[in-house]
């Protein structure tokens, strides 16, 4: 560190301020400080809970107070972070600093919990340090004039970036930020991020600017997380997938008397649900000490559950990955994970949710749903130790954000075609963007499509005489404004008590089913539903203990790659577990098992499993790729062996293999396993063997809200846009048809492609096993492994049939059963 | 054009379903459509949605076929004609209704036809507020559960098709029960509504070539 930096009066101030709190820097704090005075930007990486915040905040404090001649009056230190719940406590931190270092700056919240007068007041007079998220950012830029906000900006620093990277919101932090770099000139850029795989490209996504200085700042300072498996009372041979739940909640009692606060997550909203029930039936006593919180719970339940976190006053809470980011809880001091938590990161966030100071060890039980989930946790346990973490791969050429982002612009400040490509173009997202594809947004922003004749009417963006791009219609501005965003969530209807009161959200396509007077189960509660109205169910309380749990969409949580190779590792190392490998040795019985009817994969053998029994003839196979994977590659192998006898199978599967089912026998043998799994035709073969356009009708979804095609409904707000709705499937329907070319189109085959498909990934999966050795081994009896997979209820099944012939087949099956 | 039908015996009358979204009844020379939502489109394309107006060109050209192919004398639209204001897409209506001038329409309206009665004269449209009687049947925009036999649309019914071991289906319907008759919504650009009714239903759900029915 310079000699100038440590004898400038800002570091000084800024020392003994925190020396006066009894703190003292970190030194990835003070790196940081030095590298923004000699005019850097750069991304900070470091555990929560190590004051990240305070290396980007008071690097520009520092700075300001060296140079107060480089920073003019307005908005100084812009602070995008994609969570609002933080937003307060973050203000609040910030503005006791300021005040503490005799600053007159102003600290302020804009999101979209800011009433309108505070806008207002903002919009008149920007503060110095404005705190908001991505989408409240790009509110901003559909505002008339909004330019000269930014344009004495010194620094925009994007909090929790590893959250953004990946995803669409983190393309909104993309293009915001390149705007301003486009407003201010002297503008500085800091990401802040935990722990990922690939630093170097996240840094890069962030500032792709070659004008600008980076630096990547690492701190030293490490969480220690302590991963405690709970075994089971005996291991079950043949294991069953939920089947331990209830002999589990025994075990987990114990320990929410022994900690103070404990969070327990599950992986889906059903799944906690569950779990709350089955704990209160386990220990009555624990009434009104735990609480259970999804995103289906009312939000203001959810708020007071998250101050009673805070106040210490709940021994538990059963949540979802709703609870896996936010505000700090001081009192949580252990959390547990029930089942796989499906990736390396996740689980070491959901770690560090207890035990949060910095020194503190975070705690966490894993509580397998059955015994094979036993070598997930000495899976978990080991990267934890190495430390490697998924990678978060950025999102390129998503053209619905693109356009959602022209829009903006035209409904702002309008803008120049030739601009706005040259502002794409300097993104990561948008580097490729090709003229041609800026050219059709720009005609389906115009003029709706191909042909003009069949567009009459549309006037969304008009292009003025001086070539500039706005939007005329206030009716069409005020419906763009209300769709910014990339957050797409499901129909929903609100619960609501016959009698009043507000209970949450459930899913338009769950309740729909239900008749009046049938009983579901929401935020702990048995309700019976009353009647539907106006996107409203009324319910009251149901005196039945039994009820339908609705299983949301959404919960099923991919495995990552990451996660897939330590699951392989760990499985070959079973049969000679180390010492401390406590949760292995408990598994022997198993994996012996396993051992003698059929074989233990080493990590580079793939196993195959030919099973006759009464039921029929199965074939299994254990790529241990997660769930999503095994459906391509189950459709595919399906395939394959269809070309050599035509056959239907019943498929399942779980995250560690899938079981391809049929009544007569499956010609698979020592002979052609070898090009039963060849890499060969790989891609062509998996075409031929999915419903690649169902699937995009599916991936459609979010792209048609997010490009403006589909008006969102929200319940009891948006009423007056009733005639406007239609379904994305309608949508895409409508536009195959009438616009087979559309770009929209295309991005969502390249969703389905890239994240459905995961074609990198399958073909990597492909690569393995083709340098694997094949294991082909005969049964008359389920192994271990293979149990699991057949009593798992998530069947589906492939079959070359055309559409009316597989609808006769349902009736007729539907009829027998009828009959019976 | 292909298509199918499905014949069917109610109240002792010889009615034929059509999958091209249509119910005709030989007796009366009538077709029967509901939910054609003519202006729809242009409706989206006003607001910024871009929906191409060749759906309702399309759902023109095969109401014509439908026309000609039963020698229709009355076309009975049972509701929702219209979907909101007046634009291009009326416009093309109002066209491809003097390319039909022989042919007898009356609207029983929905809750979306808000029109003047003075568009519907120059269309040459008859008008029913509430309801039509033509002995057995009764034409009414919302279903009914009540007495006598109830033909209707609003609801646009759809049927999943499902079974434990293939991924389900979902088409469009005519929903049959002891009191009412349902149609499928006429217009392409239209969603299916799959909540289940009464018990007593009977679901006549189509694809493109083919009826299948449920119960």
């Amino acid at each position: 560190m310079s000699k100038t930096f440590l004898n400038s009066e800002g570091y000084s101030i800024i020392k003994n301020w925190m020396a006066s709190q009894n703190n003292e820097p970190f030194k990835f704090q003070e790196q940081t400080w030095a590298k923004y005075a000699k005019g850097y930007s750069g991304m900070v990486v470091a555990p929560t809970g190590f004051g990240k915040t305070f290396s980007v905040f008071l690097a520009v404090v520092i700075d300001y107070l060296n140079h107060p001649e480089d920073y003019k009056k307005g908005l100084k230190l812009l602070w995008v972070s994609p969570l609002r719940s933080l937003a307060k406590d973050l203000a609040k931190a910030m503005s006791a600093a300021v005040e503490d270092i005799g600053l007159d700056w102003e600290v302020a919240v804009r999101n979209g919990d800011t009433p309108q007068n505070i806008r207002r007041q903002q919009e008149r007079m920007m503060p110095d340090i404005l705190i908001t998220t991505p989408e409240t950012l790009h509110l901003l830029f559909s505002q008339k004039k909004n330019s000269r906000w930014f344009k004495t900006l010194n620094c925009v620093a994007v909090d929790e970036w590893h959250e953004l990277l990946g995803n669409k919101r983190g393309v909104l932090v993309e293009l915001a930020l390149s705007r301003l770099f486009m407003l201010s000139e002297t503008l500085k850029i800091w990401g802040v991020t935990a722990t990922i795989g690939n630093l170097e490209e996240a840094l890069h996504v962030l500032i792709p600017y070659p004008k600008l200085k980076t630096i990547t700042i690492k701190a030293k300072e490490k969480k220690k997380i302590k991963v405690h498996p709970i075994l089971p009372d005996e291991v079950e041979v043949l294991p069953w997938a939920g089947h331990l739940g209830k002999s589990m909640a025994s075990k987990i009692i114990p320990i929410i008397y022994e900690n103070k606060t404990t969070l327990i997550f599950t992986n889906t909203r059903g799944q906690s649900e569950i779990w709350y029930q089955t704990l209160l039936e386990e220990d009555p006593n624990l009434a009104g000490q735990i609480a259970i919180h999804h995103g289906s719970i009312d939000k203001t339940l959810r708020n007071w559950i998250e101050d009673s976190i805070s106040e210490g006053i709940l021994k538990a809470v059963v949540c979802t990955s709703s609870l896996d980011l936010g505000v700090d809880f001081k009192p949580v001091d252990c959390v547990i994970q029930i089942g796989s938590a499906k990736g390396i990161a996740r689980f070491i966030q959901r770690a560090g949710r207890s035990g949060h100071s910095p020194y503190e060890i975070s705690k966490i039980y894993m509580v397998p749903t059955h015994s094979l989930e036993l070598v997930e946790a000495s899976a978990l346990k080991e990267a934890v130790k190495l430390h490697r973490v998924e990678a978060r791969e950025p999102m390129v050429l998503t053209f619905d954000v693109m356009v959602q982002f022209l829009v903006t612009l035209a409904v702002g400040e309008v803008f120049f075609a030739e601009e706005a490509f040259q502002l794409l173009k300097s993104t990561h997202a948008f580097q490729m963007l090709t003229e041609e594809e800026f050219a059709w947004a720009i005609q389906f922003i115009t003029q709706g499509g191909n042909t003009l004749k069949s567009y009459e009417e549309f006037h969304k963006v008009a292009k003025d005489d001086n070539g500039l791009y706005k939007v005329k219609s206030r009716r069409i501005s005020m419906l763009h404004r209300m769709n910014i965003g990339t957050i797409v969530s499901d129909a929903m209807l609100r619960v609501k008590f016959m009698s009043g009161g507000y209970i949450g959200m459930i899913e338009e396509y769950f309740i729909t089913k239900l008749k009046p007077g049938e009983s579901f189960v929401l935020a702990g509660r048995v309700l019976e539903l009353v009647k539907i109205k106006e996107m409203t169910a009324f319910v009251k309380r149901s005196p039945s203990k039994k009820a339908i749990t609705p299983s949301w969409l959404g919960g099923r949580l991919p495995l990552t790659s990451y996660m897939s190779h330590f699951l392989r590792k760990k499985l070959s190392d079973a049969l000679h577990p180390g010492i401390r490998e406590r949760e292995l040795k408990f598994l022997h019985p198993l994996i012996s098992r396993q051992n003698e009817f059929s074989h233990i994969p080493d990590e580079d053998e793939f196993l195959v499993e030919l099973i006759s029994t009464k039921e029929g003839f199965h074939l299994f196979m254990y790529p241990f790729e997660g769930r999503l994977v095994h459906e391509v590659v189950s459709a595919l192998i399906a395939y394959r062996i269809s070309k050599i006898k035509p056959l239907t199978f019943t498929i399942a599967m779980n995250d560690y293999g899938f079981e391809l089912m049929s009544d007569q026998e499956i010609p698979i043998s020592e002979d052609n396993i070898k090009t039963i799994l060849s890499k060969n035709n790989l891609m062509d073969d998996v075409i031929a063997s999915i419903n690649a356009s169902e699937m995009a009708s599916r991936k459609f979804r979010d792209i048609a809200v997010i490009s403006g095609l589909v008006v969102q409904s929200s319940p009891g707000t948006f009423k007056n846009n009733k005639s406007l709705q239609s379904s994305s499937g309608l949508i895409f329907r409508v536009l195959e048809d009438n616009e087979p070319n559309n770009l929209l189109l295309r991005q969502a085959y390249t969703e389905v492609f890239d994240q459905q498909i995961e074609e990198a990934r399958l073909r990597a999966t492909f690569d393995r096993i083709h340098n694997s050795n094949l294991v082909l081994k005969k049964s008359n009896t389920f192994t271990p492994l293979s149990f699991p997979i057949k009593v798992d209820r998530l069947r589906q099944s492939v079959s070359s049939e055309k559409l009316d012939k597989r609808i006769q087949r349902m009736q007729n099956e539907i009829l027998k059963s009828k009959h019976r | 054009m292909i298509y199918a039908e499905q014949s069917l015996k109610l109240k002792g009358e010889e009615l034929i379903l059509n999958n091209l979204r249509a119910l005709f009844w030989q007796r009366e020379q009538a077709l029967i459509v509901s939910d054609m939502h003519i202006g729809k489109t242009a409706h989206f394309r006003k607001h910024g949605i871009p929906v191409s107006a060749d759906v309702q060109d399309n759902d023109l050209k095969r109401l014509s076929f439908l026309l000609k192919l039963y020698k229709v004398k009355q076309l009975i639209v049972v509701g929702d004609l219209f979907h909101a204001e007046r634009n291009s897409d009326v416009e093309k209506f109002q066209d491809w209704r003097k390319s039909h001038e022989n042919i007898t329409i009356v609207l029983v309206k929905g809750n979306h036809d808000k029109f003047r009665n003075e568009l519907f004269q120059q269309l040459d449209i008859k008008v029913i507020k509430d309801h039509l009687n033509i002995h057995p049947f009764k034409f009414i925009h919302e279903p009914e559960e009540k007495d006598g036999f109830s033909i209707s649309g609003h609801i646009h019914p759809g049927y999943v098709v499902k079974n434990k071991n293939l991924p389900r289906v979902k088409l469009p319907c005519f929903q049959v029960s002891n009191h009412n008759l349902i149609l499928p919504a006429f217009s392409m650009f239209t969603g299916l509504n799959t909540s289940k009714g009464e018990n007593d239903v009977s679901y006549y759900a189509f694809t493109e070539t083919a009826f299948y029915k449920f119960i």
